[in-house]
Parts: C-alpha cells; sequence; structure tokens
C-alpha cells in the first residue's frame, strides 16, 4: 500500500465532509433525506462499478444482475427460507462475486474485446432480469414484501429512515475507500496496465486473468452488499427496479459524469446529478414522465463530448492550470526580466 | 417458425446498417434501437397526423433519420471517434436515454399501435398462416440488403465505403474524403434503421422503453454475423428472430424468453468471430 493511501484517508477535509454528511438527517425532512440516501445509494454503487468499468477499463453491464443478486436473492432466502438476512447478504455477497469471477473468466477465456465484453455482460444482465421476472422463489414479476423495519439491528433491520441513510453512508465510504485501496494497491497497478494496453502488461508479467477477475469479484461483492441495503431500504423488492438494465446504465453514465478511474468521480457524478434528477422527477413527473433521464441522457453527452475525463478532473484541471497562470503572473510582476518563466506549475 | 425467418430478415437489415457503421468508422452505436422506436413513433405521428400508411412514411422518415443520424455523427460521435470505444458506447448510451425519454414526454407511456391497409391480411399456404405485414417486410428486407451489397460491390460509392473500411488511411491518401464517406455511412445506416422501421411498424405493439431491447436485438445479431459479414450478418438475424420465435412457440415462459440470449452467449463461446467461416 502506497503512502498516499494513508494520507488520503487522514486528510481532514475528507472527515469534515464525512461528519458533515452523518449529521444531514438532523437537518432535512424525510422526503429530502429519501433522496440524499438513493444518491448515496447511486454513489455507493457508481463507485463499486468503478474499480472494473473505470480502472479497469472493462465495460461491465451485467451490475444489475450483482444488485439483483445482493437485493432479490437475499430477500427472499429471508422470506422463503428464513435465514438471517445478515447471513443472505453475506451469502448472496459470496456469490456475486463468483458470478463476478465467471464473467471475468468467459470474457479472458474466449478473448472477447472491450465491445464483445460489453455485449457478452448485457446478454447476461438480460437474462437475470428475465429469470428474475419469472421466478416465482425470487417474487417473480409482483416482488416480495420484506418484514416491516422494527429496528432490529440483528435482523438487518436499521432503524427506519436515519438508521438506513448512516448504513448507507458507511457503505458508500467503503466504496470509495477500497477504490482508493484498489487504486494504491499493485492491484490497482496491474488494472490500469491492463485497461491501457492489455498485450504489453502480460508481456511485463502482469497475471491478465487474475487481475480481471479479482477486480470483478471485489466490485460485485461490494455491489451485491449495496444491492442487500438497498432492498432493505426500498422494504419492496421490486425485479424492474432491482434488475434492470436500465439501473446499469444509470450507474455507467454517473461514473462517466463524475469521471471514470478517479477514485471521488463516481460518487460524486451520482450525487450531484441524482438530486437534480429526483427533484425533476418531484416537479414535473406528473406532466412530463422520464424528464430526468432525458436530463440525465443530455449532461452525459455533454460531458463526454466536451470534458470526456469527467467532470471531476475537468475542474481540478482547470483550476491548477487557474492557479499556474496567477503563479506565473506573480513570477512575471515579481521578476520582470522579460524571459519568459515556463515554469513546473504550468505542466499541471 | 415462418415468421421468425420473416421478422428475421428485418433484424438482419437492421445489423446491417449497423454493421456497415462498425465496418467503416469502427463504432457501435447503442442509441441504434432507440432509432427504430423513434422512427416507428414518427410513423404513428404521421398517422396521426395525416392519415399516412407507415408504409408511405417511409418517404418522409428515410429523409428525417438520414438527416438526424447525420447530424449526431458530425457533432456527437466525429470529435470523440479518436478516442476510446466506450466514450463513444457511453455517448450513444447518453444519446438513448435522452430519445427514448423523449418519446415517453410527447407520447406518453402507454401502448400503442399503427394500423396499416394490410394489417390484418393473411397469407394462407397449406396450413401455415402468415400475417402480410412480415412477408412485405422480408421482401423489402432482401431486396434491400441485396440492393446494398450490389451499390458496396459495383458502385464507386461502394468502393469508397469499402476502401475507408479496409484502411481509411491508405484511402485518404488515394483521395477518398473519409470523413464525408464516415458521415454518408451514418446517414445510410439511419436511413435502413427508418426503412426497417416502418417495416416493423404495422401491427406492432409499441411503447417508448422498447428501444433498449431492439439495440440489444441489433447488437446480438451483428455479432451473431461476425461484425461486418454480409451474408452472415442476415443469417445472424434470422438465427436470433428464429429462436425468438421458437422459444416462445415450444418452450415454458422463461426458458423461451432465455432462448435468443443463450443462443448468443453460446454461440460467441464456441465461435467468438461470427456464424459463417468466411470473413470479408
Amino acid at each position: 500500500m502506497r503512502r498516499e493511501f494513508y494520507d488520503t484517508l487522514l486528510s481532514p477535509g475528507l472527515w469534515l465532509i464525512c461528519a458533515l454528511l452523518a449529521a444531514l438527517p438532523l437537518f432535512l425532512s424525510g422526503y429530502h433525506l429519501q433522496i440524499v440516501t438513493l444518491a448515496l445509494t447511486y454513489a455507493a454503487l457508481a463507485s463499486a462499478w468503478n474499480i472494473v468499468g473505470g480502472m479497469g477499463g472493462m465495460l461491465s453491464l451485467a451490475h444489475s444482475l450483482f444488485v439483483g443478486i445482493g437485493g432479490m436473492f437475499a430477500s427472499a432466502l429471508l422470506i422463503r427460507c428464513g435465514i438471517n438476512m445478515w447471513v443472505g447478504s453475506l451469502g448472496a455477497a459470496i456469490l456475486a462475486a463468483g458470478a463476478g469471477c465467471l464473467v471475468a473468466w468467459i470474457g479472458w477465456r474466449f478473448r472477447l474485446g472491450h465491445l464483445l465484453f460489453a455485449l457478452i455482460t448485457l446478454a447476461f444482465a438480460e437474462m437475470a432480469s428475465i429469470v428474475a421476472m419469472n421466478c416465482e422463489f425470487l417474487g417473480g414479476a409482483s416482488g416480495l414484501f420484506l418484514p416491516p423495519d422494527k429496528g432490529r439491528f440483528i435482523a438487518f433491520e436499521f432503524g427506519g429512515m436515519h438508521g438506513t441513510y448512516w448504513v448507507m453512508l458507511l457503505l458508500a465510504a467503503g466504496c470509495i475507500v477500497s477504490n482508493l485501496a484498489v487504486l494504491n494497491l499493485p492491484l490497482g497497478y496491474r488494472l490500469r496496465a491492463v485497461r491501457d494496453n492489455a498485450d504489453a502488461a502480460q508481456a511485463i508479467g502482469v497475471p491478465l486473468l487474475r487481475t480481471q477477475v479479482v477486480a470483478m469479484a471485489v466490485s460485485a461483492f461490494l455491489t451485491s452488499i449495496v444491492g442487500s441495503v438497498y432492498a432493505r431500504y426500498l422494504s419492496f423488492v421490486d425485479p424492474q427496479l432491482l434488475v434492470s438494465p436500465t439501473l446499469t446504465v444509470e450507474i455507467v453514465l454517473f461514473a462517466t459524469v463524475g469521471g471514470l478511474g478517479r477514485p471521488f468521480g463516481p460518487a460524486l457524478g451520482a450525487l450531484i446529478l441524482l438530486p437534480v434528477g429526483e427533484v425533476l422527477r418531484g416537479q414535473f413527473g406528473g406532466a412530463l414522465p422520464g424528464l430526468h433521464y432525458f436530463i440525465y441522457g443530455l449532461v452525459v453527452i455533454v460531458v463526454v463530448r466536451f470534458a470526456p475525463r469527467g467532470v471531476l478532473p475537468t475542474i481540478n484541471g482547470g483550476w491548477s492550470k487557474f492557479r499556474a497562470r496567477r503563479a506565473d503572473r506573480i513570477v512575471h510582476a515579481g521578476t520582470n526580466t522579460g524571459v519568459s518563466v515556463t515554469s513546473g506549475a504550468g505542466q499541471n | 417458425m415462418v415468421q421468425g425467418m420473416l421478422i428475421g430478415s428485418t433484424y438482419g437489415l437492421l445489423a446491417l446498417g449497423m454493421g456497415l457503421i462498425f465496418g467503416v468508422m469502427g463504432i457501435v452505436s447503442f442509441a441504434q434501437g432507440d432509432l427504430v422506436s423513434l422512427g416507428m413513433f414518427l410513423c404513428l405521428a404521421l398517422y396521426a397526423g395525416f392519415g399516412l400508411d407507415p408504409y408511405v412514411s417511409v418517404f418522409v422518415t428515410v429523409p428525417l433519420l438520414m438527416i438526424s443520424g447525420g447530424a449526431i455523427y458530425w457533432f456527437l460521435i466525429r470529435p470523440i471517434a479518436g478516442q476510446h470505444l466506450l466514450m463513444v458506447v457511453q455517448l450513444t448510451l447518453g444519446l438513448s436515454f435522452v430519445i427514448q425519454n423523449g418519446l415517453l414526454m410527447t407520447f406518453g407511456g402507454q401502448a400503442q399501435r399503427v394500423p396499416s391497409v394490410v394489417d390484418s391480411d393473411l397469407l394462407i399456404v397449406r396450413d401455415v398462416v402468415i400475417q402480410m405485414p412480415h412477408v412485405i417486410a422480408a421482401a423489402v428486407s432482401f431486396g434491400l440488403a441485396l440492393g446494398l451489397y450490389a451499390m458496396l460491390g459495383w458502385t464507386d460509392a461502394g468502393r469508397a465505403i469499402r476502401a475507408v473500411s479496409q484502411n481509411s488511411h491508405a484511402a485518404y491518401l488515394m483521395g477518398i474524403k473519409v470523413a464525408r464517406v464516415r458521415l454518408v455511412t451514418f446517414a445510410i445506416g439511419c436511413g435502413l434503421v427508418a426503412i426497417a422501421a416502418s417495416l416493423l411498424a404495422p401491427g406492432a405493439v409499441m411503447v417508448p422503453a422498447q428501444g433498449f431491447r431492439y439495440t440489444v436485438i441489433i447488437l446480438l445479431t451483428m455479432v451473431l454475423g461476425g461484425m461486418t459479414n454480409f451474408v452472415s450478418i442476415m443469417c445472424g438475424g434470422i438465427v436470433i428472430a428464429m429462436s425468438e420465435a421458437v422459444g416462445a412457440v415450444y418452450f415454458a415462459d422463461t426458458f423461451g424468453l432465455l432462448l435468443p440470449y443463450l443462443v448468443f452467449v453460446l454461440v460467441m463461446i464456441i465461435r467468438p468471430q461470427g456464424l459463417t467461416w468466411r470473413t470479408t
């Protein structure tokens, strides 16, 4: 683990933001709290996806499958077999990690390119949604109702909206921290090497299969856990919500807008875009259904077209350019030598 | 079964447009299915507004979609085409959201259909009953596919397209205006989409959210056909549509719906380069 990991982890700004977010339920009304909880859910999902899609460059569209395993399978185990949801969600997460390994293995074994990988994962996601809609054990098209939340922590109940909010905050933070960890571990370096040039990476001894499988497993595991908590939060397990390919596309869009491959980018994208979308839906949902998706689409087109690295890196780049220019000006004014100063600050 | 074959030819036509685009530009549009959906809803609007039959409205939808497709390519895709393939995928995913929900806002979420003069006509050959729109769709699709093949093979425009798809750099050095060829190709792809939309529209039940499913079908078909190979893309369309039809008729619900995807995954795993042996 590189030192940067601990530096970032211990930076006071981050803790301040966390503390502010944690204090949020004390001020917000129920409706707004719901929106923020949802935004945190998507922030966690987008961050988990980022490990595979952003750092690994594998455009996995199968993540709705993992959310579905975490949400539906764990709920079904609770309702049909009476298995404690902690155990259930852990089991589901392991199952999801296994499925992730399988997907990554298929991608490796049959040497699917980026495009074919995206397609085959899409096919898996479609199959998963069809199975979920038609499987009686998972509740079928009508879905499952979880027992009401009585705040019994031991039974995977977090005590209403506030409790779920804090758990979700914890999860989102966990997903971001695992992003940071992967980024600073050898795994992150290998992943990025494979993303940028798989052949060259293999030539210098990066184990392609192991790298991709581990990344996929970690990502699927996290996604599934978030899925379980999301299902608990909704209390109603709806296959059209939890296993639909639209969910994956939303995750991908948020991550892209925020900044692919950056530890904070995807979470930021979700935290900005989702509240905007929800407020739009609240305002115009009756008159113009689908307006928020319309806006998402537009935002993504604009971002990909004009800031293809995502919002966060672009803001960062703009800020350092601004600082560099100011530094240049100060240097110019101070020395007044007439020699053009191209200091290192300009290289940012 | 026969119906599967007939529908399949239309899927094949759609995938041909996509295959052409992929061959020339190396990009894949995840918004293609939503363009189909857009074309179908345009037919609906023309029918509601002017009483035009879907087959007549081709003359309106084709230029319209070709122009909008050209604009999409020129202003959105061309500037980012040099970057990673996935950027284009993400951009077109965004585009698909825009189209799909634009349609939802304009036409509402309830299912609708466009009637046509041949809507309820049936063609009965011994004990096989076929709906007339499907026959027309298949005939037109095969005709267009042949026409496209001829165009690519024996005209200057077709030669230019093939040259760019084989080696764009060399084509550029030979004096071919590569950017223009790509623009034209993308527009042709979108024009094919408009035609296919008119063929699929009569009698079909449509909802704004259908675009995604069409995208998936088009992509599956194209991949089954080995991305650029003409003949096998048509075969791919037929295989997908037949497995859809067979699955719907002969198996229980779940498995029937799964069948096309299973066939796709199996083919992918056994023959990643597509159905046919030859690659062109």
